[in-house]
């Protein structure tokens, strides 16, 4: 099969192949990383992202601990570990999505992935009431360095979840139809979602957790 | 670009090789003359010495990147006007000379998207959004801090003022750029031509999502999202950089693989030699791929 053969069957769409099955006759080779290689580029870039900005925030907090300490403290752990848990819980449910997507179970896929968007939405509005909390008790973007910190990671991230619901909105759109069902591109989908809730444990991590 | 003459396929038929041995000079000459994608590297070497210039100028000659301190007082802001008095008006004077090299680049950009299995609206949308922003986001910072360093006994008040119009005005362009990596990203994504690998309209997003950062320069006049803070600028000038370094290189790749033809691209020559050699194969037949891509200059 020649490259430009290759490329003319459509790579993420028209696989008639039940999910998860190589077209027939057709052998295809193991895949290193679940979903299109070319993803992990985006999680690579995006981790080292985030890596930069936290470090500059750990440098920051390192030049002005007490400080960073007293409003720390304003932050509620526990919103933040519901957050948490919401989003692994999420993660989980993805992770049941994928399983039933390869072994071709596409009702089971289908009530994963609305499980994992719905934990995903309950996410978003325990994120807003802790911002209006935050805001309500005086405490906003620019009241110091360590709410100006906060503010942007989780409002990145938040801006993060939002691009999640799009990947979602594209694996429903995937699963829906047997024809145009790729499992590449629900894997791809699943390592987006996978890497917003990395990017909120390590937030989590350093906002509320460490002192 | 699309007329008969210029198809690959044309050059083939005539038995057109490759530039014949000879100086430098002529063999120039020769693709100026022959070369079918002459219209598509001028627009390649005008992108790569746009940005050469570009660099050269916004860093040592006028010292306008990295952004000086939005928390200067009217005193400091004066003095810096004066001390790269000269930087200033021979920087700005060599991009006024030069600025129009940023509309060959962006319609290389376009022309790779036109050459996608994606609606038109993708090539058009970009081509209009980063043509009208090069004004505010190049042109007017230029012309506004030219005016600041020409005028030396205005107002320090007023040269402030010029200050943050031209700083603001130039940051305040990162929404252009983010919406614009979103469409070129979803016209990679959504592309079966393989035009652009995914992972490069990955890299989009990514780079998207760094122009957001730059927004909250608009609050903040110190610390990290201060338009010259370490989260605002230097992060996001870091993934720009490689941003633009990636796309450079593979628009140079897409010229070369280039058939003229409206399906699938074929691979490099030196994948294709490695077996599976695309010739043939292209929706316009016989299209000669390799001696297309061996007459790049």
């Amino acid at each position: 099969m020649t490259e430009i053969a290759r490329a003319e069957q459509p790579e993420t769409a028209g696989q008639p192949a039940a999910v998860g099955q190589p077209p027939a006759g057709e052998s295809k080779p193991a895949r290193v990383v679940p979903g299109q290689p070319d993803m992990w580029v985006l999680v690579l870039f995006e981790a080292l992202a985030f890596t930069a900005y936290l470090g500059v925030y750990l440098y920051h907090r390192a030049a002005d601990n007490a400080s960073f300490l007293q409003s720390q403290a304003q932050l509620s752990p526990w919103l933040g570990t519901i957050d948490t848990l919401l989003l692994l819980t999420s993660s989980l449910f993805m992770l049941r999505c994928v399983q039933a997507s390869r072994a071709g179970q596409v009702r089971a896929a289908m009530v994963n992935v609305v499980v994992t968007g719905l934990l995903g939405v309950a996410f978003l509005g325990c994120k807003v009431t802790e911002w209006v909390r935050l805001a309500r008790a005086g405490h906003g973007f620019t009241s110091n360095e360590f709410f100006t910190y906060y503010f942007f990671l989780t409002g990145i991230h938040f801006l993060h979840l939002l691009i999640g619901f799009v990947t979602i909105g594209v694996l429903v759109y995937q699963l829906r139809r047997r024809e145009r069902r790729s499992q590449e591109i629900v894997e791809t989908c699943a390592v987006y979602w996978h890497t917003v809730d990395l990017l909120w444990v390590l937030i989590f991590s350093l906002l509320y957790v460490v002192r | 670009m699309t007329g008969a003459s210029m198809t690959g396929a044309d050059t083939t038929s005539d038995g057109m090789t490759g530039p014949p041995a000879g100086s430098p000079l002529s063999r120039f000459a020769w693709h100026c003359r022959n070369n079918p994608k002459r219209e598509l590297w001028f627009a390649w070497y005008a992108t790569v010495i746009f940005y050469i210039i570009f660099f050269v100028v916004f860093f040592p000659v006028t010292k306008a990147e990295p952004p000086p301190h939005p928390w200067w007082s009217d005193a400091q802001v004066a003095a810096w006007f004066q001390q790269n008095h000269h930087g200033l008006l021979i920087g700005f004077g060599i991009i006024f000379a030069v600025a129009g090299m940023t509309a060959p680049q962006n319609a290389l950009i376009a022309y790779s998207m036109r050459r996608m299995s994606v609606s038109r609206a993708f090539a058009y949308s970009y081509l209009v959004m980063y043509s009208l922003s090069a004004v505010p986001g190049l042109l007017l910072l230029c012309v506004v801090l030219s005016v600041g360093a020409m005028q030396t006994g205005l107002d320090p008040a007023a040269t402030h003022w010029l200050f943050d119009f031209a700083f603001l005005s130039y940051i305040g362009t990162m929404g252009v750029f983010l919406v614009g990596s979103l469409v070129w990203m979803l016209a990679i994504l959504l592309d079966k031509n393989r035009v652009m690998p995914k992972w490069f309209g990955y890299l989009n997003l990514c780079n998207a999502l760094t122009e957001v950062v730059v927004a909250p320069a608009w609050i903040f006049h110190t610390g990290v999202l201060a338009w010259n803070g370490l989260i605002s600028w230097w992060v996001n000038m870091v993934v720009f950089g490689i941003y633009t370094g990636a796309f450079i290189t593979l628009l140079r790749n897409l010229i070369r693989r280039e058939d003229f033809g409206d399906g699938p691209l074929p691979d490099l020559p030196s994948k294709a030699a490695g077996g599976n050699a695309p010739h043939g194969n292209t929706p316009h037949g016989n299209t000669g791929a390799a001696s297309l891509a061996g007459t790049a200059p």
